[in-house]
């Protein structure tokens, strides 16, 4: 197998755009051509997974690719759910690391405010299970809702513990220029103080507003290339070092332990295990705060904690920017915004952007290795990608 | 009025919602047809596992919120539902009832709705 680098970034604000989908998934991809001095790619993965549901648009890569004129590049769309962005940038290794490409343009793309919220929502949750979940009324939030119910009630995380994970990334996310959230908040007007409730109504008991991710436009773009060809670039040397997938249950109440997220703890082991470093050796960490709990649960199922520990390390402040293990320093899901498909390119953006230093503000000092985990369905398709500064 | 679940032929393990293979044994359920598997009418009490009160739906729904639960079944399954039930605890015991939980459209859906037993 090949090693596999990334030469190329480039990212939309994640917010809301009135532009045309293939236009914002181009966008980064531009971006991310001038970044690496390329001017051609072999192969064009573009993640998405609304297109054909919310835009009336199917087959996007094949729009993309001339947008960008980068035909005849192959080119394909890759629908994985919210796990979509990691699962394209998966497929792309594959592509480099067989030898089949030597340079991969690989773009997440997503435009969920075309449609009201009621519909978003609605787009949202047929990802549950049709006849078991979906007929009930069953969406993301409410199945969230759940697991923080049964969750906390296990682990003895309180609703304060949520609001400093919405706190912490909020604050993160003041330095992220293209965050959809430019917005402080305090853990006393979300949850202490008597307009609490009207600030923060909840939305899925125990989940309340700002618990809950936006909804996001947006796109973000790696370029992946094989060794040779990153040396031609003379880009910094991000390797690409891990990936690892797994899968769990489709309908939630199938699990045996409703409160592991096994594919979570799965993806996360193969991917460090390909990358050959530990849990505690990650510098720097995107993980998918769909909702502040998963922040926590993921933080203990990927390794960084030991499960049911991970609320603690948020009351120390470990995982805030300046902590020994920094967690969504762009502001994450909740803060930075989910564009559904391009939230996993998000995170690899955030990370390469890290490592090579390039953070401004939001950097954390001397990052030589990073980690996503990008979280599809409620947790039952997880991809999650190692990252390590070479050289 | 029941919601099934599907036994297994081979070793027993009830499967709720359907799935084409058996996840304890690995028999595949849909060959040779109905054969491999039995329908067995789930049980319809059990205990609230965890409940989740919604107040952002889908627009088909014109409530304001909606309670929904995942329960323990008696028979050892478990199963996602509705509840109708004022002020719902974590480990109460609910009794289930087959129910219209959702108009899409001309798409009527039935399914379980727990109250307190």
């Amino acid at each position: 197998m090949r090693e596999v680098f990334v030469v190329g970034i480039g990212i939309t604000s994640f917010t809301r755009l009135e532009y045309p989908l293939a236009e914002i998934a181009a966008y980064p991809g531009m971006m991310a051509l001038k970044d690496s001095g390329l001017s051609k790619v072999d192969q064009v993965y573009v993640a998405n997974m609304g297109g054909g549901r919310v835009n009336h648009q199917t087959g996007l890569a094949s729009a993309v690719v001339d947008q960008l004129s980068l035909a005849p590049a192959g080119a394909e769309t890759i629908e994985n759910g919210p796990a979509s962005g990691a699962s394209a940038i998966k497929t792309g290794f594959m592509a480099v690391a067989s030898g089949l490409c030597d340079t991969v343009m690989v773009i997440g793309a997503e435009r969920m405010r075309e449609v009201n919220d009621l519909e978003s929502t609605d787009f949202v949750a047929t990802l549950t299970h049709p006849h078991a979940e979906y007929i009930y009324g069953v969406t993301l939030p409410s199945l969230a809702g759940m697991f923080a119910r049964l969750y906390m009630d296990k682990y003895k995380v309180t609703p304060r513990h949520l609001g400093m994970v919405a706190v912490k990334n909020h604050d993160h996310a003041m330095d992220n220029f293209f965050a959809h959230l430019h917005e402080r908040i305090t853990l006393e007007g979300i949850i202490d103080s008597p307009e609490a409730s009207t600030n923060n109504p909840f939305v899925a008991d125990p989940l309340r507003f700002y618990d809950c991710c936006p909804v996001s436009d947006g796109a973000a773009c790696v370029i992946l290339a094989s060794g040779d060809a990153a040396k031609k670039t003379g880009k910094p040397r991000i390797r690409l070092a891990g990936v690892g997938q797994a899968t769990d249950t489709l309908a939630v109440h199938d699990r045996k332990e409703p409160t592991d997220l096994l594919a979570a703890r799965g993806a996360a082991a193969a991917a460090f295990k390909m990358a050959g470093f530990k849990p505690s050796q990650v510098d720097v960490a995107e993980l998918h705060d769909a909702f502040t709990i998963l922040e926590i649960a993921e933080s203990e199922e990927v390794g960084f904690f030991k499960k049911g520990e991970g609320h603690l390390a948020l009351e120390k402040g470990e995982t805030r920017l300046g902590g020994s293990l920094p967690i969504n320093p762009s502001g994450g899901l909740k803060a930075k915004g989910h564009p559904v498909g391009a939230t996993g390119v998000g995170q690899a953006h955030e990370i390469v952007l890290q490592l090579r230093g390039e953070a401004e503000k939001r950097q954390v000092k001397g990052a030589k290795t990073g980690f996503t985990c990008n979280f599809g369905g409620f947790g039952n398709n997880v991809v999650c990608l190692a990252f390590k500064k070479e050289g | 009025m029941n919601i099934y679940g599907y036994k297994c032929k081979k070793c027993g393990t009830v499967h709720y919602p359907f799935r084409t293979t058996c996840k304890k044994c690995g028999a595949f359920i849909f060959e040779d047809k109905a054969d491999r598997y039995q329908l067995v009418p789930l049980s319809k009490e059990g205990k609230l596992l965890t409940f989740t009160r919604l107040r952002s739906l889908p627009g088909d729904f014109d409530v304001p919120e909606l309670l929904l639960g995942i329960v323990q079944l008696d028979d050892g399954n478990r199963i996602t539902g509705q509840l109708d039930i004022p002020a719902p605890k974590l480990g109460m015991k609910v009794k289930g009832e087959i129910r219209v939980v959702r108009q899409e459209g001309y798409n009527t859906h039935r399914g379980i709705v727990f109250e307190a037993a």
